[in-house]
């Protein structure tokens, strides 16, 4: 049986899916979820092998919950949003269902599904981590619970091997992604990289002070202190117009 | 050309024969004050101001459609001496071939044809300028007009524009429940194929200038909402209070809808359990006021009002009535509000 779970938060969007798939013995619907937060919770607690993702959904989009996944299972979207396709495939996706879809194109989605499932799949954390762009709000796991933590809410972010601390005056949580991705995704306007390993919230910077020979110190609003490297120095001028 | 400098062309028509009148009389009284006889003054002063007439006719031609710039600006001098040269001489020859007996009154042509010349060019070089100041004016408000037109065009093309951008994402996902009622549920199906045609006649109606009463809006939005209703089931509740008295207050069309899809939007995907979004309106010193309440989570959303839907329709109440501060947004305690203001324009 291959495990099937759904999520999608019309019931009736959800309802086509289960419909379609009664053509395909061989799945087994393990349940089906109307947000994000139920469909994590149900994929870690079922590992399934197939999701039927919906983007725009409560609390957090699919994409969103895709990246609180380590090993993340075969995505097949439905979306009636054309712009995400190309982010769909970004997120090693299966495939992607144009709502309303036809029974033979859903139909070619599991075919696509079946001659897939035997290949081993490629992790691609990279293209999951640049789904964050444009957002501006962070999901990250904290234990069993989702925290959504606003970007204007970051004091400055700091890579730790293959994470990225982000340092909140609520605390401070763990990501799995590179800085450099990061930085990508973060608005220059908003956000510098001042060192290697370390990126602030340019409203949250309260002094800048030399430090040593050649080196700066930035002191955040929270009170810690960040280092600036050379070159961060030069950009962090740049953007604030020093 | 010179009648339309004037408020009034009709009336203004007569300006150049107006002015050959008075042209014809002040010759007159000059030819007479230099003791010419009244017949002989009475036509010469009569074909000089044929000749000044013809002189600002061609003049007019001229300097109508052609406004000599930069080095050519003498034209704007030496067109008239020429014109006015070629007018005194005509003016002897044409008097001296009629009164040729005459010998004192071709004397006094002759002595007399610069002084002459020099009114006449003085008068064309005159009539030359402000036939260039008539042309300048009249290419203004060419352009004025022409601006006024595009910029009419453009904000009608903003408007359908911003009407329009509120459809894909809902019709595609009603296309889509629609989908998965037709086996299940035939009825409902059918039900809702009638309610989206209606909603989606209301959106390409041709008179979108028109303003509505309130009750007619909500009728119609009646027809959005019960769409959203069998997308999200019971999740979804509604709740209107309605003033009385402003149900028949008037409002541009398709304006709250855009808000209800936004409210419903963040209540939506911002929480998970039942939403209830409630529209309230009251009438207010000329002004219809609605108020539209949707529950929302601050910790999980992107705060609202950044959202596309907001921006749009403080543009539209821009375009509409060329004021920003018809849209007021709140967000406490989980509840997020948009109160709208419509002026009343009678």
């Amino acid at each position: 049986m291959i495990k099937t779970i759904i999520i999608d938060d019309e019931p009736l969007a959800a309802a086509i899916v289960q419909e379609f798939l009664t053509d395909f013995p061989q799945f087994e619907v393990v349940e089906v979820c109307q947000d994000g937060f139920q469909g994590w919770k149900a994929i870690q607690q079922h590992q399934p092998d197939l999701v039927f993702l919906d983007v725009q959904m409560p609390k957090i989009t699919g994409f969103e919950m895709l990246e609180l996944i380590d090993s993340p299972p075969a995505v097949i979207f439905t979306t009636a949003f054309d712009q995400y396709a190309v982010k769909a495939f970004d997120a090693m996706a299966i495939d992607y269902l144009l709502k309303p879809f036809s029974h033979e194109r859903f139909s070619k989605a599991i075919e696509k599904f079946l001659a897939q499932a035997n290949e081993p799949r490629i992790e691609e954390r990279e293209g999951l981590n640049q789904l964050a762009e444009k957002s501006n709000r962070l999901v990250v796991r904290v234990k069993n619970e989702i925290k959504i933590i606003p970007i204007h809410e970051v004091t400055y972010f700091e890579s730790e091997d293959d994470y990225i601390s982000i340092h909140t005056p609520g605390g401070k949580y763990l990501k799995k992604m590179t800085m450099k991705s990061l930085e990508e995704a973060m608005d220059p306007g908003k956000f510098a990289r001042v060192h290697r390993s370390f990126m602030v919230n340019l409203n949250q910077i309260t002094q800048i002070e030399p430090f040593e020979r050649d080196g700066y110190i930035l002191k955040m609003r929270d009170g810690t202190q960040v280092p600036v490297s050379k070159t961060g120095y030069s950009r962090l001028r740049l953007v604030l117009g020093l | 050309m010179f009648s339309n400098a004037f408020s009034n062309p009709a009336k203004a028509k007569w300006i150049i024969q107006g002015a050959g009148i008075i042209w014809l009389l002040g010759s007159f009284l000059l030819l007479r004050f230099y003791e010419i006889d009244s017949s002989l003054a009475l036509a010469d002063a009569a074909i000089f101001a044929v000749i000044f007439l013809i002189g600002v006719f061609v003049l007019e031609r001229i300097f109508g459609f052609y406004i000599p710039k930069g080095g050519n600006t003498w034209l704007l001098l030496v067109l008239p001496l020429l014109l006015s040269l070629a007018g005194v001489y005509g003016h002897r020859f044409i008097l001296q071939w009629v009164f040729e007996d005459e010998w004192d009154y071709i004397n006094f042509l002759k002595e007399h044809l610069y002084l002459r010349w020099a009114f006449l060019a003085i008068a064309e070089i005159f009539v030359a300028l402000i036939a260039i100041v008539v042309s300048k004016l009249e290419q203004q408000e060419e352009t004025r007009k022409r601006e006024m037109m595009m910029n009419e065009l453009s904000r009608e093309a903003e408007l359908t524009q911003l009407r329009q951008q509120l459809q894909p994402h809902f019709l595609f996902n009603s296309l889509n429940s629609i989908n998965a009622l037709v086996v299940s549920q035939p009825k409902k199906a059918r039900e809702m194929v009638l309610q989206l045609s209606e909603f989606l006649r209301g959106t390409i109606r041709k008179d979108h200038q028109q303003w509505l009463s309130l009750e007619e809006e909500l009728n119609y939005l009646k027809m959005y909402l019960e769409i959203e209703k069998v997308r999200f089931g019971h999740r979804l509740a509604l709740d209107f209070q309605l003033d009385e008295d402003t149900k028949s207050l008037l409002l541009p069309q398709l304006l709250i809808q855009p808000l209800l899809e936004n409210a419903i939007k963040h209540g939506l995907y911002g929480i998970t359990g039942e939403v209830k979004i409630t529209l309230q309106t009251r009438k207010e010193s000329n002004y219809l006021f609605l108020k539209i309440t949707n529950p929302f989570d601050p910790e999980a959303t992107s705060p609202p009002g950044t959202g596309f839907g907001l921006s749009s329709i403080e543009r539209r109440l821009f375009l509409l009535f060329g004021r920003k501060d018809l849209l007021e947004t709140n967000s406490e305690n989980q509840t997020f509000s948009v109160e709208l203001k419509i002026p009343q324009l009678k």
